[in-house]
């Protein structure tokens, strides 16, 4: 299971930031021959920076890449860390769920009721912070992965 | 009382292993549920998240390290190795003269303290070990030299800075950390004489201008990056995120005309540039829910009553914020302590008429040292695990190292020329 959503994530991330840097490109190769640069460019590259921020997040957090002070964990017996470890991963969840689901559910709601979009592309901004919760929903899972297999091993 | 919690919880969630990122923005939230309804603080806060990443110069830190990771696969770094023997591998203690000039030519290319290390330990670390050099003195030599690169332009450490100051220039703080950053290369090339006289390490090859000039000209290209990234940004000819995306390309090329680098290796060295990123960005958005609770609870303004109450002297309050700020580098990271302690610190020495590209310089000098210390210091993990030994072993040697870089904040601090020569000379003030 971790295993397909680490492949197909990852490929979604180089695709954004593929997608990113080709686009900064075309700005900066733009202004320089045409003398003008696209307004839609600059836009698109800070909606693609949010979104490869925020699912970057959560596959950062699936690798566990997050930087952590393992002092107190190190010094724990093998069962007080696992029973820590299962701890932080409850507080993220819930974190990534009331913040990242429910905070960023509620957001898109009001931006959708708003009929808020984007100055240069016209986008509908809840679009753009449909990365919010998608990121959530997977931070949720992969602490939930986590936590099903630290009970595996234990077994 | 809402302060309380905000720093008790957070010391509590990073105290106990949650990640960092994550327990600046639980604190935060829990702070803001204290004074503001739940749905709207939950709704602030994911905003809060998504909005901090909507930032054109943010972009630059991605491409950097993208720019960083396709060098780390080619053989930049041993050119540059070989160019720095050429400079200074006569001196006595030879190879620990290479190890910090060559450590902060690729650092200024990569951007990255820990790259730089585990580059130059990997590649030096055995050659130094062979030629009778103590192991635990190459790796100090090699960890403390790591820093160079964060200051050194192009760095990404002083983009977060400018972000989180609120838009010190960027252009502005790159220029201000080149003669910092050649200030610690001098006190550590030092410290590597004055401990090379005492236990006698040996004395390099003799060199020729003959090899220094075909090394220099083999280095060209890759140092010819810095000229085009820092020179195109300070003429104004490019913002430091379209930079930031040339030197992207610039490096794609180069390796593609060497035949390092190829089109197959680039999906692994995007999705690992992704990771890198991704972790300093979710700092960074978590980070600005927590500045809006401390602008909201008016943290900055008490504490610069507070300073006050203590001295009105620049310089002690200078002194203290310094003490604070190593103390903080002890347990938590450059990135992180940067984001946190900019919007805290700022506003108070901008009183004193502190200049704020000077005060970045002093802060991310100061964190630096903070990421050589254990028991929580990037580089210093880095460090021992490229050269495989223990932090124990590594603490004496280090001792003259830490000296000489707080030496350097000691220099940084009280003399603000330091800073602030260059970007005056270019019209930044």
């Amino acid at each position: 299971m971790k295993v397909v959503i680490d492949k197909y994530l990852s490929v979604l991330l180089i695709v954004l930031m593929t997608l990113m840097t080709l686009d900064v490109l075309w700005g900066v190769f733009t202004r320089y021959v045409y003398g003008n640069q696209a307004d839609w460019s600059e836009e698109l590259a800070k909606f693609l920076l949010i979104w490869v921020g925020l699912l970057g997040a959560a596959y950062a957090s699936g690798q566990k890449l997050h930087l952590t002070i393992d002092l107190v964990t190190d010094s724990l017996s093998p069962q007080g860390q696992k029973r820590l470890l299962y701890f932080i991963n409850v507080l993220v969840i819930i974190f990534a769920f009331s913040v990242l689901i429910v905070g960023g559910g509620n957001l898109i709601y009001i931006t959708n009721i708003l009929g808020q979009t984007s100055p240069a592309l016209q986008l509908p901004m809840y679009l753009v912070y449909m990365a919010i919760p998608i990121s959530g929903i997977l931070v949720v899972t992969y602490r939930c992965l986590d936590i099903s297999m630290s009970f595996r091993t234990s077994r | 009382m809402e302060v309380i919690i905000l720093v008790l919880s957070f010391l509590i969630l990073i105290a106990i292993g949650v990640p960092i990122a994550w327990s600046i923005g639980m604190s935060s939230i829990l702070t803001m549920l204290m004074s503001i309804s739940t749905l709207p603080a939950l709704t602030t806060v994911a905003q809060r998240m998504a909005t901090g990443l909507e930032s054109f110069s943010l972009m630059a830190i991605p491409f950097f390290i993208i720019a960083g990771h396709i060098m780390n696969r080619g053989g930049i770094a041993k050119r540059l190795v070989s160019f720095a023997k050429a400079m200074v591998g006569s001196l006595p203690g030879g190879l620990t003269h290479v190890n910090i000039v060559g450590s902060m030519l690729f650092g200024a290319i990569s951007g990255s303290a820990v790259a730089a290390i585990s580059a130059l330990g990997t590649m030096l670390g055995p050659e130094m070990e062979k030629s009778g050099y103590d192991k635990a003195h190459s790796a100090a030599a090699n960890i403390s030299a790591g820093t160079m690169g964060l200051l050194i332009p192009p760095s990404n450490v002083i983009i977060v800075y400018s972000l989180a100051s609120g838009g010190v220039s960027i252009a502005a703080l790159f220029l201000a950390g080149y003669i910092p950053g050649l200030i610690i290369c001098l006190l550590l090339m030092l410290t590597a004489v004055i401990v090379t006289r005492k236990k006698n390490f040996p004395t390099g090859d003799r060199t020729s201008i003959k090899r220094l000039i075909k090394t220099g000209i083999e280095a060209l290209p890759s140092l010819l990056l810095l000229i085009v990234v820092v020179g195109g940004i300070v003429a104004g000819i490019f913002t430091a995120t379209e930079a930031s995306a040339v030197a992207v390309l610039y490096c794609l090329i180069l390796l593609f005309i060497y035949r390092e680098v190829s089109l197959s290796d680039l999906p692994s060295i995007i999705i690992d540039s992704v990771s890198t990123t991704a972790i300093v960005l979710l700092l960074v958005s978590t980070s600005m829910s927590m500045s809006w609770v401390l602008s909201y609870e008016n943290v900055p303004q008490d504490l610069s009553t507070f300073l006050f109450s203590i001295s009105d002297n620049k310089y002690v309050i200078l002194f203290i914020i310094n003490l604070a700020l190593l103390l903080v580098g002890i347990f938590i990271d450059i990135t992180p302590a940067v984001l946190i302690f900019t919007p805290i610190f700022l506003p108070v020495v901008q009183n004193l008429g502190i200049h704020p590209t000077h005060f970045g310089i002093v802060m991310i000098l100061n964190l630096c040292i903070g990421i050589c210390t254990p028991p929580v210091g990037s580089a210093l993990f880095v460090g021992v695990s490229v050269a495989e030994i223990s932090i124990r072993k590594l603490i004496r040697p280090m001792l003259p190292f830490y000296l000489a870089l707080l030496l350097a904040l000691l220099v940084v601090t009280y003399i603000p020329e330091v800073s602030l020569l260059l970007p005056r000379l270019f019209g930044y003030d």
